[in-house]
């Protein structure tokens, strides 16, 4: 007894002993750890990356000036269209000529990328304690679920979300809270005019502001064969319950259940919204409908959080700035519903200054920049910045946090850009009328399935 | 001197450099993506490094991808329509400056606008014309009745091929106008003055005279047109990206896609190639109708005899 109480004594000893060396030692290495120690044996090198031409990259481009005055690292940014900043990476990647050192890129290519072994996983960066800085913890920092959503790959980490993107619903608040409107809406439809929370109010507010001859629209749907169009009807196909892979992660594959009921029911309601778009909605992207609401021109639609600082915040570039409202996805049989989607740093296996290029990802990562960049535009995905008294006065930020809490992951495998163009192709048929919902996704399920082999079978064959 | 050393075999050894050059940047990537249409090499797919394959791609082509062949009837179309329109237009309009225009050179000048412009320009211009929403045309199809509120060109899948069409022929008829006016000036007066003097009303004249005369301009401007036409790409990427669904992709679009989309190069190699043996054919047939009946055709001698 008494030799067990003296262990005991000894082993509480040791702990407190062994946690106070850890906490100071741990302390010591965040005091001694510095950027400009760290990055001085890269100072004078230059480190180039490339990405898309939107707000969060315009933020950072102002951003790394304090970087490369701390660390003499000079950093290039190329800033391209979408499809542009996918390609050039495409094709640096596989010449292998290191252009980039570091690359921010959709998360939906990590698989093809990943598996032709063009990437660096970061463990071995992330336990370099020369790199690493102590206070950095993705860990406990991020988001796990995006993060491990957007950068991970098979359970090996790749990278850090650069923007951790979903979708949302955008509205006119200022509409909204018009009495006139209010009354207007409430005897046509026997219930008050709120944020739409099921489709059928979506329908029905949509109706009722669609003004064609006042060159007003209920909504406007993303329609032209592009990659937004199958962006935008994922947030329909998940709201409705259905899914393209019967999966539980991105990096699976899994049975093909893209023509499922659920899918067909969610493709047709989609597309019934067209009666409240404007006329040339099949050739709009993301771009366009945006232009749309900052022009004052639409009700309501589903956009990009992404998107949302251009339209709600900046005064000089949007007519409605101030007067938006922003809610989660309205719900259908799949109950609350976002999608995971997210550009990630990533670093290349031909990237000559690869220590360089995470010690700048790392610094981009610190709260104070990522506070910057997500007040300027950008998307975090971390939950302190969320948390700060700045960011909880923005009027999308709420909508931001939940939507992020229910987000769906989507497909990562190497075949994933594939199946998208094939999705892609056949919605955008069945939207101008080439051919039935059934047909659209019966064939995108054929093809999508054919891709993918024996992983992916048919749920619901085409007869 | 000079000839007696050009003759001792010097000449040749000029021409060597040009020779390289275009072994390197014409033959060379040819036959480098015969032979990549053999391999299965794929950018995104792992384990697809270039292996030897074969057949198989071009098995795919002919038996396995009705979008593929979607695609090029679709072109083929576009090729025949759009040829012949800017051939009867181009061709009455350099009639017209040539007969009843005698100071045409500023009209052509202001005709040559449109060809001058980039195709990327021109994509953008008609894409702000033909939207649904501002666009001009657009506007005045509503006002006169022909479209209804909700009618938009580039949105529906009947009427974009037509306008994609359209927009073409306005960019290129000035191109054939110009050639055929280039041709008209450069006959000879003799067999027309013959021709009147033996009484050929107009019709006859053009019939027998103007057009064999004509024959071997006709089928350049044929052949670049047609050329050109079927090698179209910029247009339709700016305004429709092949869609709405794949109403308007086009082989080069097609070809574009699975390059450079799904990074089938392999696949990608097989596609362009076919692009290049139906232009190869385009090119032979031409040539054949140009020179088949050269023996026979020779109008001088037979209006002034």
């Amino acid at each position: 007894m008494k030799n067990s109480t003296i262990t005991g004594r000894f082993c509480r000893s040791s702990i407190v002993g062994a946690a106070l060396a850890v906490f100071t030692l741990g302390s010591a290495d965040a005091i001694a750890w510095s950027l400009e120690e760290a990055a001085a044996p890269y100072k004078g090198a230059t480190i180039r990356t490339v990405g898309e031409a939107l707000p969060p990259l315009e933020a950072m481009n102002k951003l790394k000036s304090e970087f490369e005055k701390r660390t003499g690292i000079e950093v290039v940014i190329e800033m391209y269209e979408h499809s542009e900043a996918v390609n050039k990476v495409m094709l640096d990647l596989n010449s292998k000529r290191g252009r980039y050192d570091f690359i921010l890129q959709p998360h939906r290519e990590l698989g093809r990328f990943v598996t032709n072994g063009h990437l660096e996983a970061l463990e071995k960066y992330m336990s370099n304690e020369k790199l690493r800085d102590p206070s950095f913890n993705p860990e406990k920092q991020l988001y796990q679920s995006l993060w491990k959503e957007i950068s991970w790959y098979e359970g090996k980490v790749y990278g850090f979300p650069f923007t951790a993107l979903t979708m949302y619903m955008w509205y006119r608040d200022d509409l909204l809270n018009d009495p006139k409107e209010k009354s207007g809406f409430k005897a046509k439809y026997g219930y008050e005019l709120k944020p739409a929370s099921n489709w059928q109010e979506y329908t029905d507010i949509s109706e009722w502001f669609h003004r064609p001859d006042e060159g007003f629209y209920g909504t406007a749907l993303q329609g032209k064969r592009h990659e937004a169009l199958w962006y935008e009807w994922l947030n329909f196909l998940y709201s409705f319950g259905g899914d393209m892979l019967d999966t539980k992660s991105g990096s699976e594959c899994g049975p093909v259940i893209v023509n499922s009921p659920e899918a067909v029911a969610s493709l047709e309601y989609y597309k019934s919204l067209m009666a409240y778009s404007p006329a040339d909605t099949l050739n709009y992207t993301w771009d366009d409908v945006m232009a749309l609401m900052q022009q004052g021109k639409v009700y309501q639609m589903i956009m990009w959080n992404d998107a949302t600082y251009a339209v709600a915040e900046d005064h000089e570039a949007s007519t409605v700035a101030g007067k938006m409202g922003f809610d989660i996805v309205p719900q259908g049989d799949g109950g609350k519903i976002g999608q995971v989607e997210g550009w990630t740093y990533l670093v290349p296996a031909y990237s000559k200054n690869q220590e360089a290029a995470y010690l700048f990802i790392q610094w981009m990562m610190e709260e104070n920049q990522q506070l910057n960049q997500h007040l300027n535009g950008g998307a975090t995905a971390r939950p302190d910045v969320y948390a700060h008294p700045d960011v909880q006065k923005i009027s999308y930020s709420k909508a931001s946090m939940d939507t992020n809490a229910v987000a769906q992951s989507k497909p990562t495998i190497p075949e994933s850009p594939q199946i998208t163009d094939i999705l892609v192709r056949e919605l955008s048929g069945y939207m101008s009328d080439a051919k039935s919902a059934q047909e659209a996704l019966d064939a995108s399920a054929v093809e999508i399935s054919k891709l993918l082999g024996s992983c992916a079978p048919m749920k619901y064959p085409v007869q | 001197m000079m000839t007696r050393v050009l003759d001792h075999g010097v000449a040749p050894l000029l021409l060597i450099p040009s020779v390289i050059l275009l072994l390197v940047i014409l033959v060379g990537p040819f036959f480098y993506m015969v032979w990549t249409g053999f391999t299965d090499l794929h950018y995104a797919l792992p384990g697809r490094d270039g292996a030897f394959v074969g057949f198989d791609n071009f098995r795919r082509l002919m038996q396995d991808d009705p979008i593929f062949w979607h695609s090029f009837l679709l072109t083929l179309k576009f090729v025949f329509w759009v040829v012949l329109v800017e051939f009867i237009f181009g061709f009455a309009l350099a009639m017209l400056l040539f007969h009843y225009i005698k100071q045409h050179r500023f009209i052509l000048t202001m005709l040559l606008v449109p060809m001058m412009l980039a195709p990327i320009a021109v994509g953008l211009i008609w894409k702000l014309l033909l939207s649904g929403d501002f666009g001009m045309f657009t506007y005045y199809m509503r006002m006169i009745g022909i479209f209804d509120q909700q009618t938009s060109v580039l949105g529906n899948a009947s009427l974009v091929m037509p306008a994609i069409m359209m927009i073409d022929v306005w960019q290129w008829t000035p191109f054939v106008t110009l050639v055929m006016l280039a041709g008209l000036l450069s006959l000879p007066k003799e067999p027309f003055e013959a021709a009147v003097m033996d009484g050929a009303r107009p019709v006859q004249v053009f019939k027998d005279v103007t057009l064999p005369l004509m024959r071997p301009i006709i089928a350049l401007v044929l052949l670049l047109r047609g050329i050109d036409a079927f090698k179209e790409f910029d247009k339709v990427f700016i305004l429709t990206g092949g869609g709405p669904g794949i109403s308007t992709e086009m082989l080069s679009i097609y070809t574009f896609r699975i390059n450079f989309k799904d990074w089938d190069l392999s696949y990608g190699a097989v596609c362009a190639f076919m692009v290049y043996l139906v232009v190869l054919i385009m090119c032979s047939v031409f040539y054949k109708a140009v020179y088949w009946n050269q023996g026979r055709s020779k109008p001088t001698q037979a209006v002034t005899s």
